[in-house]
């Protein structure tokens, strides 16, 4: 039986429905301790709590983290966007959402503005997002000082004490050796002047969206069993120094082959037939509406 | 004169303790080992006053509990029992250090001690630059420019005697000398108030030695730091120390100023000391 053959016997009033699995797939049990270890996470900013990774149908590591999360505060009258590195169309982002909207029935978009719950991973949306939005990201590695120490045990005492000095000499090292500091992504930050905290894997481009966002952050880690969060109107700020200041990328001078744009973050693609490189914006929505106006 | 650091009854017993160890630990004369239980006293009831500008002497055979005194005081290991002051003029209410939390007591080690090693590599991030094993010290201290940082590790660097050229080499390229010096340059970063120094010079060869303590008795000279020296070397204690604590079996047998200690040894283990120097 094909996916889809599976989804239509299972359509009532034309919503899709799965009768033989309780309402966004986990049992009420399951979700109601993923909103509680939500609800502390929003409480201690940038503290990693840890909770119970269910299993799902797929693999840990493939965004269950972001999928428990994003199954346990789902409501019917949602709207769903999940994107995977800014791609509405890409596999992960595609099999996401048939599968929440099997198991939920809620309406499915690519685009931000209507969305009012965005599955994400590795990018923030470039439209400006507000309080009535929620964006969950998936996580592979919560853990910011990970980095810097190997053993859990040591970086939560290192996170307890607030013993950050070691993150921050791997920092002057790679000024030492580079004269510059050379993370390209998960920018580590600090989240309302305490914890450092790993922003997952999204480039330094979207660091600032963090800071004092309008918006609930949401971050989930299925392999590495923890949630975190970055509630409204929370300061974010980069790891810098006074005189090596945090910047995002720089594509001066380059514009979005398709729409035009030159005030997003773009992907470098490489023509396979002329050779040329050619740019190209992440945020497939946001390129698709620009284009369509 | 207030003391700057106080420590009173500073106790470490590594077991469990038992009927016939436990209040007070096992008696100096039976050795450091309980007979029934097996608990070892690492350190049994120490109280010592370090006053500003001091520099107080801890000498005794090896296993008498030294090192353990010197890591206790540096929270290294946690206490059984004691207390430990630091009036360091703060306005912070006096506080018993052992019971504050581990946050606090890593504030007071970043901000007011200083700690160097017999053995470099417990004191050295071997792999990473000497100037980034000196920054570590100022980073955890709030310092968040890098040319300041460096212009303070270069003059520690300075200071020390190790060439500025080599500051972004790692110390696992130095000689044991040249990494006792970074050691120094980085302990001394923070602008300790108290530095412990356990056993520096053990290890060292003669003229190396010299030089090493040339340098701790200028730097404490010119800045005037509170000193903890650890040895085993009669010769160090003697050149470096106002007053000395004798240790044997985790405990203090003698107390005084040094040369009277050293002329006119009172307690058996002391007299032995002494007479045994060649």
């Amino acid at each position: 039986m094909t996916l889809s053959e599976w989804i239509n016997r299972n359509k009532r009033d034309g919503r899709a429905k799965r009768l033989d699995y309780n309402y966004a797939f986990l049992d009420e049990v399951s979700k109601r301790e993923i909103r509680r270890k939500i609800l502390k996470a929003v409480a201690i900013p940038g503290y990693q709590v840890p909770f119970g990774s269910r299993e799902l149908p797929v693999a840990r590591g493939w965004g269950t983290g972001g999928i428990q999360i994003t199954l346990s505060i789902v409501l019917p009258e949602d709207i769903l966007k999940v994107i995977d590195q800014g791609c509405d169309g890409s596999v992960n982002a595609v099999n996401i959402k048939r599968f929440v909207n099997v198991v939920t029935g809620v309406r499915i978009t690519t685009d931000t503005r209507e969305a009012t719950l965005i599955q994400t991973r590795h990018r923030i949306p470039e439209e400006p997002m507000t309080e009535r939005q929620i964006l969950v990201l998936q996580v592979p590695y919560p853990e910011a000082l990970r980095e810097v120490e190997p053993s859990e045990a040591v970086t939560r005492r290192m996170h307890a004490e607030a013993d950050y000095s070691r993150m921050w000499l791997f920092l002057y090292e790679d000024i030492v050796k580079f004269d510059e500091i050379t993370i390209g992504y998960r920018y580590p930050v600090t989240v309302n002047g305490r914890y450092i905290m790993d922003p997952s894997p999204i480039p330094r481009w979207d660091i600032p969206k963090l800071h004092m966002a309008d918006t609930l952050y949401l971050f989930g880690a299925g392999r590495e069993k923890r949630i975190y969060a970055v509630p409204p109107y929370t300061p974010v700020v980069p790891l810098e120094f006074e005189d090596y200041r945090f910047r995002v990328e720089d594509f001066k001078g380059r514009a979005c082959e398709r729409c035009g744009a030159t005030d997003t973050y773009l992907d470098e693609i490489i023509d396979d037939v002329s050779g040329r490189r050619l740019w190209f914006c992440s945020d497939t929505g946001y390129c698709d509406k620009r284009c369509s106006r | 004169m207030k003391p700057l650091l106080e420590v009173r009854g500073l106790t470490k017993l590594f077991g469990e303790g038992c009927d016939h160890c436990l209040p007070g630990g096992v008696a100096a004369d039976e050795g450091n080992r309980c007979s029934r239980c097996g608990t070892v006293v690492g350190c049994g009831g120490v109280s010592l006053e370090v006053y500003p500008g001091e520099v107080l002497g801890v000498v005794g055979e090896s296993g008498s509990g030294k090192s353990t005194l010197v890591r206790l005081i540096h929270f290294e290991y946690d206490a059984t029992a004691g207390e430990v002051y630091l009036n360091n003029g703060q306005d912070a209410p006096r506080q018993n250090l052992l019971e504050a939390s581990s946050f606090r007591r890593r504030q007071v080690r970043s901000r007011a001690m200083g700690i160097v090693y017999q053995n470099p590599t417990l004191g050295l991030r071997m792999q990473v630059s000497s100037g980034g094993n000196i920054a570590e010290k100022l980073l955890a201290a709030g310092w968040r420019n890098v040319s300041e940082i460096r212009r303070r590790a270069a003059d520690l660097l300075r200071r020390t005697e190790i060439p500025v050229e080599r500051m972004d080499e790692p110390p696992v390229n130095f000689s044991g000398g040249m990494q006792q010096r970074v050691q120094i340059a980085k302990a001394l970063s923070n602008n300790p108030q108290v530095l412990l120094l356990d056993e520096v010079t053990t290890g060292l060869d003669l003229s190396v030695q010299a030089r090493v303590l040339d340098l701790i008795r200028s730097l404490q000279r010119e800045l005037g730091i509170a000193m903890i020296v650890v040895s085993h070397d009669l010769g160090v204690i003697r050149l470096l120390c106002q007053r000395t604590l004798v240790m044997r079996h985790g405990r203090v047998v003698e107390s005084g100023l040094t040369d009277q200690v050293f002329e006119d040894p009172q307690h058996g283990y002391t007299q032995l000391l002494v007479s045994s120097q060649l």
